[in-house]
């Protein structure tokens, strides 16, 4: 899992408002970064680094949250949640996928069948978790998330 | 579970003055989330925790240079809360489908009883000292 990047020019004195500016901007470039790979199934770190990016940026638009126009938070915080929860979907299978194929392969024989059919019943709610977050991976999705999130990060340095 | 409401925020005052209601408040409603999460069955008071200390954790990354040393420790122990009681989730979620393989089971139940052990033991060996000294620092 990532770390959490430094925010450039951290200033413990700095107007409060000046510095959400800052820390939205990164947490946001951390999410963007994240972007790719992220519906690759045989790699699903690329999905957990994102999601956590995620919810770092998500954590710091409620922590900032008095220094943004309320309407403009409200509604990049609610598109950043939808992305958070899309992203969660899809882990919520990863985790277990991975967790039941090593344990079948140590698992006794009469149970073999039984992990096997959860686990593709699994591969089908991945299938689908994917299907629902693709279009919000979409560059131009994206890019328009980016660009409402500078403007929030404008705002809060007005 | 929401997150309890941070009072007195100030857009225009320094960002440490604020960081300190935050934290306090992120840190107190952790502390008052612990006591029913100690329980072994209390499997939603162990996820309420569990978000709690993800919210504490996301606010000391963000903070902790404005608090010294001691904000990192409790950033590290608030971490290491969220990572066993996410593992204990875990088990929760899958339990259920669970029920008709035995091995699985087993393996769930008794993975269960392992992380739940390890939360308390990392809570009562660990927690209060720190959660004191990251009181202390926030009042410094």
């Amino acid at each position: 899992m990532a770390r959490a990047r430094e925010v450039p020019g951290f200033d413990c004195g700095e107007e409060f408002a000046a510095a959400a500016a800052r820390i939205v901007r990164v947490r946001a470039g951390e999410v963007f970064e994240h972007a790719e790979g992220v519906l690759d199934v045989e790699e699903i770190e690329h999905l957990h680094d994102m999601r956590v990016a995620t919810r770092r940026l998500r954590a710091a638009l409620e922590i900032c949250a008095p220094c943004f126009p309320p309407k403009r938070h409200r509604k990049a915080l609610k598109r950043v949640k939808r992305l958070a929860d899309a992203l969660g979907e899809r882990r919520d299978r990863d985790v277990e996928i991975a967790f039941l194929c090593e344990f079948a392969a140590e698992a006794p024989a009469e149970d073999r069948e039984a992990l096997a059919a959860r686990i593709e019943v699994l591969r089908a709610e991945q299938r689908q978790a994917n299907e629902a977050l693709a279009p919000r991976l979409k560059r131009k999705r994206l890019r328009k998330l980016r660009r409402r999130l500078e403007k929030l990060a404008k705002a809060a340095e007005r | 579970m929401k997150a309890r409401q941070v009072e007195g925020l100030d857009p225009a005052a320094p960002l440490r003055a604020n960081a300190v209601r935050i934290v306090a408040t992120r840190l107190a409603e952790l502390r008052d989330l612990a006591e029913p999460a100690l329980e072994p069955g209390a499997a939603q008071a162990q996820h309420d925790l569990r978000i709690a200390a993800k919210r504490l954790r996301y606010v000391l990354e963000l903070t902790e240079s404005c608090f010294g040393p001691e904000a990192a420790v409790a950033r590290r122990l608030a971490k290491q809360l969220q990572g066993v009681l996410g593992d204990l989730h875990d088990c929760d979620v899958m339990l259920p489908s669970a029920a008709e393989i035995p091995s699985l089971e087993t393996l769930l139940r008794t993975r269960r009883e392992l992380l739940f052990k390890q939360f308390t033991e990392l809570w009562r060996e660990q927690a209060e000292a720190t959660w004191l000294a990251l009181e202390r620092a926030l009042a410094a």
